[in-house]
């Protein structure tokens, strides 16, 4: 019994022993919990009041009484964040003086137009906005520029050695080549300019091309109003006339901010066209006529003939418009194809006339949608889609539809249904080669474009094979070829490689939601797009996390990323080919707005292109403080880690190795070092490719991924239209959006502050493209300014006495309401009558005009009964009111429609 | 027999027939590509596809059905459009190919050119590089097969099978890119491409040689391996031997009974192999820049235009089924003791 007892006791002390034991060990064993910060709290104080500096410096200078109620409001925040203990209260003071500054900043509010600032007006709004963009995350992390090193061959004398901005080489322009080519067979071509395309576009026709390679092809053939030439100096371009005379000249002259919405030129004499196909005995040398001018237009915006390029110009806004092409694609929906000159032309902004004083001279003249200085009003009109075309050979080839291209028997090639006044003319279209001719009659034969033709080799293989236009290159088959990643190191330094500046950014887009806002912007009822349940994203905590996404940016080398590749890394949200000042050719890339918009990103503390290993990894242990002090995540143990798994979307499956896996390694690395999270979180990227590319665009659009590569380019002469692509608004980015992040149309989603005010992203951007009613820093489209105050229909006789009533928002700041015309309208897209009142093209409108000052003008006329009878028998009648006023110190015109017969 | 033969080619007809409505039906369930681009592009991009009675457009959602895109505009106006039924657009298409031979116009490969003209401009540059192939690899590979069968087990059968075993066994692209590295790049003897009709006829019938060697080494293969397994049947068989002992020498038994006898599954197996040509040249008409159907077809594929895809697509199945007639009707001109379509 003493023996069991004994062996009882020595039982319950080896159990005590080894209780103690475990629990011992427990407390001792790093796999048991993590207590404190990631960060030390100092750090994490030091890196708010950064932000917090980041956030006064974005602000500049308001005013004086403003800026000393900002830093009052920082130095309040600064002392806050200091007080703070814990992770939570730092951010909260932060918070809270961030809220603090911003309320110190009046709400912008009226009628606002930016579009009439000058370049560094414009430059400095774009600085803002990259600023904001930056410092949110929504401009994604950029990689590299698709610029790099391409080879010429030694027979050809580049028109410059170094690579012109918008400009290239000049290769053809000012180019030469000085020896045969021994690979071609055909003497002829030896002296041509020889390259290649993967892809036959089988047409020419850019009208109806959304396709950047028939772009480029039809360019050969297509001459411009203006076109640009390098200059004396051989570092940049001059503009020049091409189809024109001499440059544009305001008609009614300039505005105060040296702009016009009317423009005109002198068209240039002379001008013939070339062709060596079969209509060449009609047309090869055929003068070009004025109204050759206009057709152009006549068949873009002739709804009825389906052309892309049409569809697109009209609804095209600001300057870029030309002003009643709208109306004229709207009526013509049921037109004939080719011109219908049923249908009313002369109400859209181009017209032809002659030299009242001198008969030899003809003008063009247009109307855009927005005043612009003079440098815009000759941009905006030379696009080779506007190359004059005589009617009569869209009707000898046997209808628009075969313009550029095949007929649809294919007896008529490209060849015979093209005409040119460009430099070249089409010689021969195969499937595997198209060759153009040096054109004896365009312009500027005499002194540029000395070369003799260019040969396009269609090289199938290019299209799946990197290397393939390569080893064209090589076997002396092509004159020029970029030089393929595998080939860098051994050809970079060879004498004939030069080297590009890219047009392109790669970048990898960001999806920043958090939970609550993926799902107001795409759940079920989801305001940009309607997900079902089962197809919700999971939103990762992280990615939400500012500081996380800077932390990726830091750990991102791209300077070794884009070395290996051949490429130009880069941390810019545009490629260098976007222009602040157009005239000047300056990059925007290379403005002190620009290097500020970064300041937060590339800074001394980094190198030249945003990447620091430490500040990564302090960022990250930041971004996992706050994650784990708002409880969204919890660490892992170092046996079983957190994982934040990162759904990664490419467009091609190739792009796991050259671009995925490099980025995997440099961010997990960076992110899974001991020093960060003592190995309790681990980040896993994972690399998807859909069936189909654009399936890739969808997902980022639709904001189904964490992280996505690619880009989308636009507009290099307006950057500040370019970026509205990273408005959350689809309506603003034009569904272009590939970033996801903050809300870009409210004004408190972060502050952007421009001439002393607050604005929405959206409302600053969209300001300085057109006008917009701004409310409290947001665009509001619920206000009218003008609006429709209702109408009276009297009989006198036969006539009709017309009383409409217009109601100004007089509280919003609408003043010097004026009656600008009144046009009487009637019929259908068939049968269309309108007399304008300011055309003078009817005295039957008699109009008086009464403002009572107290927002509400009214017009009353008399509308003889003989000229009603005018108009033709349709439901469609009425009178158009145009009204010119005055708001937030911009000059709006409005129109309102009145279908007075309704009410008769 | 010719009411076999009638009966065979209207029942290669009905398949044809319905392979393409299968085709046409499944490709139109397709999800619709949603055009990229801002609003004004994607308005004129689907302002085509209503005008080809493939979709149609509304401003108000129409309710439970899923719109193929929303197109909202600058001013909010927002455009839902919608893919017509599926068996209106059927109705509509095999409409216009009874009734007007009618087979559309292409929409992105040639804008606007009638898809039979297209086609019917390619078919005869494959057919060319098809039948040379087969033309090449026939005796070649007869011939090789012969050699390895009277060779049984000697050093030659070794090697001949050897090479063929390694031929056999290399994909197609990897051999034309292993050619054109070889024979174009590093020695320059041949095109790089296939070449243009203004290059010199020289350049043009070298231009057959890269497509025509990778076209024909599978089916020499296939050829020599068949022919040495069938003789090698024959000539272990006991007739074949009694043909020996009756006093004729071995060239004679060979050639007499043995060949004839072995060409029996061998001749039907060419028109076989001719179809397979056909499916590989897709490929290498890719890569060597030929102007034929098979990379048509490709293209076809990658750029939606499916009026394109259904003709190439017919071409296709009509010369596969047409083969197999011709394969079972040809057993009984090779064979006399078989008749095709007699009942016992």
């Amino acid at each position: 019994m003493r023996k069991a007892k004994r062996l009882f006791a020595v039982l319950i002390a080896i159990c005590m022993m080894t209780s103690i034991i475990t629990l011992v060990a427990a407390c001792d064993d790093p796999d048991n919990g993590h207590t404190g910060t990631w960060l030390p709290i100092a750090d994490y104080r030091a890196y708010t009041k950064a932000d917090l500096k980041s956030v006064k410096d974005g602000i500049g200078s308001v005013s004086e009484s403003i800026d000393g109620k900002i830093t009052e409001a920082y130095n309040a925040g600064l002392a806050a964040i200091d007080a703070a203990n814990t992770v939570l209260d730092v951010k909260k003071a932060f918070t809270d003086a961030k809220t603090a500054i911003a309320k110190c900043i009046p709400l912008a509010n009226g009628v606002k137009s930016l579009t009439g600032l000058n370049s560094e007006g414009k430059t400095d709004i774009l600085g803002s906005l990259e600023r904001y963009a930056v410092n949110n995350g929504i401009t994604g992390i950029t990689l590299f520029e698709n610029g790099g090193y391409t080879m010429f061959s030694d027979r050809i004398t580049l028109g410059t050695e170094n690579y012109i901005l918008g400009y290239g080489f000049g290769v053809l322009s000012e180019g030469s080549i000085t020896k045969d080519l021994d690979s071609e067979s055909n003497p002829a071509w030896k002296r041509y300019y020889h390259t290649y395309e993967p892809k036959n576009p089988q047409t020419l026709n850019y009208l109806d091309g959304d396709d950047s390679v028939i772009g480029d092809l039809y360019g050969y053939i297509a001459a411009s109003y203006y076109t640009t030439f390098m200059n004396d100096e051989k570092d940049g371009y001059d503009w020049v006339p091409e189809l024109a005379a001499a440059d544009p000249e305001p008609v009614g002259g300039l505005n105060a901010n040296g702009q016009a919405k009317k423009w005109r030129f002198e068209i240039r004499s002379g001008l013939k066209y070339s062709t060596l196909g079969k209509h060449s005995d009609t047309y090869n040398g055929l003068e070009v006529k004025p109204e050759d001018f206009l057709t152009p237009y006549k068949l873009m915006f002739n709804q009825a003939n389906g052309l892309f390029r049409g569809g697109e110009a009209v609804e095209q806004t600001g300057a870029q418009y030309i002003v009643g092409s709208k109306e004229y694609y709207t009526a013509t929906k049921d037109a004939k194809k080719g011109i219908d000159d049923s249908v009313d032309f002369s109400k859209v902004g181009v017209k032809v006339y002659q030299d009242p004083t001198d008969s030899s001279k003809w003008y063009f003249e247009y109307e855009l949608g927005e005043a612009v200085t003079p440098y815009y009003a000759r941009y905006y009109i030379a696009s080779s889609l506007y190359q004059p075309i005589p009617y009569s050979f869209i009707e000898a080839i046997g209808g628009i539809d075969w313009y550029l291209g095949y007929n649809q028997d294919k007896s008529d090639t490209p060849v015979d249904n093209s005409l040119s006044l460009g430099a070249y003319v089409l010689e021969r279209w195969d499937d595997g080669q198209l060759v153009f001719k040096k054109n004896p009659n365009y312009v500027y034969a005499d002194i540029k474009y000395n070369i003799a033709g260019v040969h396009i080799n269609i090289l199938t293989a290019a299209s799946t094979d990197r290397l393939a236009g390569f080893r064209e290159f090589e076997a002396g088959k092509i004159d020029s070829s970029g030089i393929p990643q595998e080939k860098v190191k051994e050809f970079a330094d060879d004498p004939r490689t030069r080297t590009t500046m890219g047009d392109f950014c790669y970048k990898l887009n960001v999806n920043t939601l958090d939970a609550e806002t993926w799902k107001y912007m795409f759940g079920e009822q989801g305001v940009i797009k309607q997900t079902p349940t089962d197809q919700y994203w999971q939103v990762k905590p992280l990615m939400s996390n500012e500081h996380f996404i800077k932390g990726l940016s830091y750990a991102t080398n791209r300077k070794e990323f884009a070395e290996s590749k051949g490429y130009v890394a880069s941390t810019n949200f545009f490629s260098p080919n976007y222009l602040s000042d157009p005239e000047l050719g300056t990059s925007y890339n290379s403005t002190t707005q620009h290097a500020k918009a970064l300041s937060d990103i590339v800074n001394d503390n980094t190198d030249e292109y945003g990447y620091s290993l430490e500040l990564a990894r302090d960022y990250f242990r930041m971004a996992l403080d706050e994650v784990e002090a708002s409880g969204l995540m919890k660490a892992g143990t170092k046996k079983n880690p957190t994982v934040i798994e990162l759904t990664c979307v490419f467009y091609y499956a190739s792009f796991e190795e050259s671009m995925f896996k490099p980025v995997k390694q440099y961010w997990e690395e960076a992110f899974n070092h001991e020093s960060v999270s003592e190995g309790r979180y681990k980040l896993d990227l994972k690399f998807l490719a859909p069936s189909n590319p654009d399936l890739a665009y969808d997902m980022m659009m639709e904001g189904q991924f964490d992280i996505g590569f690619g880009g989308i380019t636009g507009n290099p002469m307006n950057p500040l239209d370019f970026i509205s692509t990273l408005s959350s608004t689809p309506s603003v980015a034009g569904g272009w959006t590939l970033n996801w992040g903050l809300d870009t149309a409210d004004v408190d989603s972060d502050i952007l502050v421009y001439n002393g005010e607050r604005w929405s992203f959206d409302a600053l951007q969209q300001a300085t493209q057109t006008t917009v009613v701004v409310k409290d820093g947001n665009i509001d489209k619920s206000i009218a300014l003008v609006e429709d105050g209702g109408q009276t229909v009297e009989k006198t006789g036969d006539d009709l006495n017309v009383t409409v009533v217009v109601n100004y928002n007089k509280d919003f700041g609408v003043t010097n309401v004026q009656l600008a015309d009144i046009v009487l309208f009637g019929g259908d897209s068939k049968d269309y009558t309108e007399w304008s009142l300011t055309g003078g093209e009817t005295p039957i409108l008699r109009a008086t005009v009464l403002d009572d000052g107290k927002g509400k003008l009214t017009i009353t006329l008399v509308l003889p009964a003989a000229e009603i009878a005018k108009l033709p028998e349709a439901e469609n009648k009425g009178i158009d009111v145009y009204v010119t006023f005055t708001a937030g110190g911009v000059d709006v015109e409005k129109l309102i429609s009145f279908y007075i017969f309704d009410a008769e | 027999m010719w009411k076999y033969v009638l009966k065979r080619i209207l029942l290669a007809l009905l398949t044809t027939f319905i392979i393409l409505s299968l085709t046409f039906v499944l490709i139109k369930l397709l999800p619709v590509k949603k055009h990229m681009g801002k609003p004004p592009q994607r308005s004129a991009y689907y302002a085509e596809q209503i005008r080809l009675g493939y979709m149609y457009s509304s401003e108000v959602p129409e309710e439970g059905k899923s719109p193929a895109d929303i197109v909202i505009f600058e001013d909010g106006k927002t455009v839902y459009y919608y893919q017509m039924p599926v068996m209106k657009q059927y109705v509509a298409w095999i409409g216009n190919i009874l009734l007007h031979w009618d087979w559309g116009v292409s929409k992105t490969i040639e804008p606007n050119v009638k898809a039979t003209v297209i086609i019917g401009g390619r078919l005869l540059t494959s057919m060319k590089i098809n039948i040379i192939s087969v033309i090449v690899s026939v005796p070649i590979g007869i011939a090789l097969g012969i050699l390895a069968a009277l060779k049984k087990n000697t050093m030659i059968d070794h090697i001949i099978s050897t090479i063929v075993m390694v031929l056999i066994s290399l994909p197609g692209f990897v051999l034309i890119t292993f050619l054109m590295l070889l024979l174009c790049y590093n020695s320059s003897l041949l095109p790089t491409q296939w070449p243009n009709p203004t290059d010199p006829i020289g350049q043009k019938v070298l231009g057959y040689i890269i497509p025509v060697v990778c076209l024909s080494l599978g089916s020499i293969c296939g050829y020599c391996r068949f022919v040495r397994a069938e003789l090698c049947d024959v000539l272990a068989s006991d007739y074949l031997l009694l043909a020996r002992t009756k006093g004729l020498t071995k060239s004679q038994s060979v050639m007499r009974h043995a060949l004839r006898n072995a060409m029996v599954p061998i001749f039907p197996s060419i028109l076989a192999e001719f179809i397979g040509i056909m499916g590989g040249s897709m490929i290498l008409e890719g890569l060597y820049g030929i102007p034929g159907i098979g990379s048509l077809f490709v293209d076809a594929i990658g750029t939606e235009d499916y009026n394109i895809l259904f003709v190439d697509m017919a071409i296709f199945t009509t010369i596969g089924l047409f083969a197999g007639v011709l394969l079972d009707l040809s057993y009984g001109f090779i064979d006399p003791r078989i008749r095709m379509g007699e009942k016992k």
